[in-house]
């Protein structure tokens, strides 16, 4: 979950290989804080994230023994200050919990789809040949709506994480493979990628070697932009019904359970909607502030 | 004060704008707007099993017999008397005289005939043709006399014979629509005749003007509103809000979270069925790894806790099921009811260690290096969602691990077909023991509905001896007896009998839940208009 995470133990591969840009490696962590809306949902994401890796420490009780007597609490019930769900389970722990599933859904997706876009997208500024017709397939996996796909996926396999991630995966493949090929066109102008050829740098070893490193930086901020999407539309998914089943918890499937009782139990619903909320603005925020950062033009 | 203050948020969306488009003003003056959750494929009686067609099939023909508010006792319908032959394979009907079609026509024995031997022909592809019984023939003897023969004795026939399926049609009509029939137009006799149908939208009927010849369980043998629409609104809290607002009259999908609000406002009336007969439970793959030891099958039904179910899925407004059946069904057996196992989770413990089921390192016992695990299958809905999350829970007390697989109703009938899982969740209408237990636990029945796969030649026998036999009290032992093996081999695990509730408006008056079917308006004569 750290790689989501920029700390400084994560940055300086980055930057130490961003070639054409001048070493940023002492600068990053300061000017992502300098915003004090970047620096809030830094603090935010560390948080969530925390929360989530913590859940089982941190939990007050266990996550699914229910006690029906308690089912619908209102908050501030004694021993349940968020309330209870329908099943008379704390809301704090499901909330824990749901948070994991949630966040791990969306960096396993995140991992999955990007890993495959990031190579699509490499392979496909590298040899021109294939640029074509990768890119073609890209389009047409980009017309089909990510939720139509866990539909059918669902469908398949039965719903569960498993068909969400893979949706999900899905949808981030041609999204990461079109930021990466941009990039790397770039990249591939560079005198250096021509000297490294002159020198005769294998294909493998001048991608990663030369290639990759220096497009890094827009592959992270996408990655973490994409994170906080992810997310939504896993929950999304959830909401429907396609993504965790019972009795796991994520925050999506625990919105989609509160609707019912939205008249009377409104907590069970707005809790998690407003946990979903901060989440996705956190990595955007995030993502956007990654993105001022690394960019040399906004350097000051 | 919480009681005043929920019902103030029940109320809050009649504030709201409505939300249903050109169809959204309010009813006129002598339409009944009901409202229903979902649409029927169609409407012709002997080709759809959905609640939604009975609901207007009763109000746009009749049937032979009709049953009373107890859901025991035949009445009189269509036959004012009828005489069973000696060796029961002959029922001869008396048809009331001075009955028509919507369209003017009368209505004579020939049209009983048309519409049975349609009903049981293999070519009209009834997915109920079972209900007609083994017929042999169904003929007019004159105008106002049926012969309705058998191949051999059925006690089910005369119950089979109130459910819409055998609804009366014509051969005309029937002749002229084709596929279409019951789709783009319906003639029968019921107290409503069609008017139009918008697949999805609404039905509207209008009212049969020759009609005084409705059952005798109503004060009213004529209907007492002049047009009737069944409005589809699928969202609960909508229609929880046009029962407010005036947009919709009467309802009987209502969601149980808000019976007790609804109580609370004084202008909705709420009728109940107690004679309701639509049970909730999980049965069993009895021929499945783990699932077929008749160990674990009663550990499942001491552990789980009923009536915290009832309570949580239900909000109190069902009956924690005790026994296999309704208590108040014909051909319940008390003795069999006594068999199955009540809630004592200790007990569990014990018959699942006594069965050699040890504890293992995940807390979910093992025998024989099997683990206590299995998984069930049932449609996504919120009942079935809270229901298996609970029961879950309790099993995961005992050391049995239950894995819930959710479908989406679109896939899950499918899946339900399929020998994938150990056990499911399933709900379902009865009319009479025999009725039920033939239903499901008839080996012939597999894959479904006896999805359980259970297969017993002596319950086979007694299912055919509570069909067949000429003496009642033959037939009610046989039932006894079928129903004291299931119970005791816990085939199931029966979890919560459901209540009916219909809920009305401010201006409607005269509504009685019936529930034949899960039907809660069956003929409603007796419903009017006040403004």
């Amino acid at each position: 979950m750290s790689a989501t995470v920029p700390d400084d133990s994560a940055a300086p591969p980055i930057i130490e290989t961003a070639a054409p840009a001048p070493p940023v490696r002492a600068g990053l962590w300061r000017r992502l804080l300098r915003d004090p809306g970047t620096a809030l949902a830094v603090l935010a994401a560390l948080l969530l994230v925390g929360a989530a890796l913590l859940a089982p420490l941190l939990a007050p009780t266990d996550p699914y023994d229910n006690d029906l007597a308690r089912a619908l609490q209102p908050p501030g019930s004694p021993g349940l200050p968020l309330g209870a769900d329908s099943q008379g389970r704390d809301l704090i722990t499901r909330l824990l919990y749901g948070l994991r599933t949630s966040l791990s859904m969306g960096l396993a997706a995140v991992l999955l789809g990007g890993g495959i876009g990031a190579a699509v997208g490499f392979a496909a500024a590298y040899w021109p040949r294939v640029d074509g017709l990768l890119m073609r397939l890209m389009d047409v996996m980009l017309s089909f709506p990510a939720i139509l796909f866990g539909l059918a996926l669902a469908a398949i396999f039965g719903p569960g994480v498993r068909a969400v991630v893979l949706a999900l995966s899905v949808a981030t493949v041609p999204l990461m493979a079109r930021i990466v090929r941009g990039s790397a066109l770039v990249v591939m102008r560079q005198d250096y990628i021509e000297a490294a050829r002159a020198m005769g740098m294998s294909d493998a070893r001048l991608i990663l070697r030369h290639l990759a490193p220096n497009c890094l930086s827009s592959i992270f901020v996408f990655a973490t932009l994409r994170f906080g999407q992810v997310i939504l539309l896993g929950s999304a998914l959830s909401f429907l019904g396609l993504g965790a089943q019972p009795p796991e918890a994520e925050l999506g499937a625990m919105a989609s359970e509160g609707r019912n009782f939205l008249f009377f139990a409104p907590h069970i619903a707005i809790i998690p909607s407003v946990l979903i909320f901060a989440v996705v603005l956190a990595f955007n925020i995030l993502g956007d502030g990654l993105r001022d950062a690394l960019d040399p033009r906004l350097r000051i | 004060m919480r009681r005043t203050v929920n019902a103030a948020l029940l109320a809050l969306p009649a504030l709201l704008p409505p939300l249903w488009g050109a169809s959204a003003q309010a009813p006129g003056r002598n339409t009944l707007v009901v409202m229903r959750e979902i649409d029927a494929d169609n409407y012709d009686p002997p080709r759809s099993t959905a609640r939604g067609a009975g609901e207007v099939a009763y109000m746009l023909s009749d049937t032979l017999v009709s049953l009373d508010w107890d859901q025991k006792t035949v009445r009189p319908g269509l036959a004012e008397s009828w005489t069973v032959s000696e060796d029961g394979k002959l029922y001869t009907f008396k048809l009331r005289r001075g009955v028509t079609f919507c369209d003017g026509k009368p209505f004579t024995a020939r049209d009983v005939a048309y519409t049975v031997t349609r009903w049981a022909d293999p070519a009209t592809r009834s997915p109920v043709r079972w209900r007609a019984g083994p017929v042999k023939e169904v003929r007019a003897v004159d105008d106002h006399t049926v012969e309705y023969e058998l191949n051999e004795p059925y006690g089910e026939l005369l119950y089979q014979l109130t459910l819409f399926f055998g609804s009366m049609v014509d051969q005309a009509t029937v002749e002229k629509l084709g596929q279409n029939h019951g789709v783009q137009g319906f003639n029968g006799t019921g107290p409503y005749c069609w008017a139009s149908w918008t697949p999805r939208q609404e039905l509207v009927m209008t009212r049969h003007p020759n009609y005084n010849w409705g059952p005798p369980i109503y004060q009213n043998p004529s209907p007492q509103v002049e047009r009737i629409v069944w409005r589809v609104v699928p969202e609960a809290n909508t229609r929880l809000a046009g029962l407010q607002t005036g947009q919709g009259d009467v309802t009987q999908y209502i969601p149980y979270f808000a019976l007790p609000q609804l109580r609370a406002v004084p202008s909705v009336k709420l009728s109940k069925q107690e004679n309701y007969f639509w049970d909730h439970f999980m049965g069993f793959k009895v021929d499945k790894p783990v699932v077929n030891d008749p160990a674990v099958r009663r550990a499942v039904n001491l552990a789980v806790n009923r009536a915290a179910i009832a309570q949580a899925a239900f909000f109190g407004a069902a009956t924690p099921a005790d026994a296999y059946l309704n208590p108040n069904v014909a051909g319940f057996d008390p003795e069999a009811a006594k068999m199955v196992p009540s809630f004592n989770p200790d007990e569990a413990r014990k018959v699942l260690d006594e069965a050699g089921w040890k504890p293992g390192p995940d807390g979910v016992r093992v025998k024989d290096g099997q683990r206590a695990s299995f998984v069930v299958y049932a449609i996504s809905t919120q009942i079935a969602r809270v229901q298996s999350e609970a029961i879950q829970a309790d099993l995961r007390r005992v050391g049995v691990e239950m894995r819930i697989q959710l479908w989406d109703a679109t896939v899950a009938w499918g899946k339900l077909a399929t020998q994938e899982f150990d056990a499911f969740f399933m709900s379902y209408p009865y009319i009479s023991a025999t009725d039920a237990f033939a239903l499901y636990f008839d080996s012939r029945n597999r894959p479904t509905p006896n999805r359980m796969n259970w297969v017993d030649p002596e319950t086979d026998r007694l299912l055919a001896e509570a069909k067949t036999a000429l003496d009642p009290a033959v037939r009610e032992r046989a039932i006894a007896g079928a129903q004291r093996r299931v119970s005791e081999a816990n085939v199931w695990l029966p979890l919560a009998r459901e209540q009916l509730w219909v809920a009305s408006g401010p201006r409607v008056e005269g509504v009685r839940a019936h529930g034949i079917y899960g039907i809660g308006l069956y003929k409603g004569l007796d419903i009017r208009l006040t403004r």
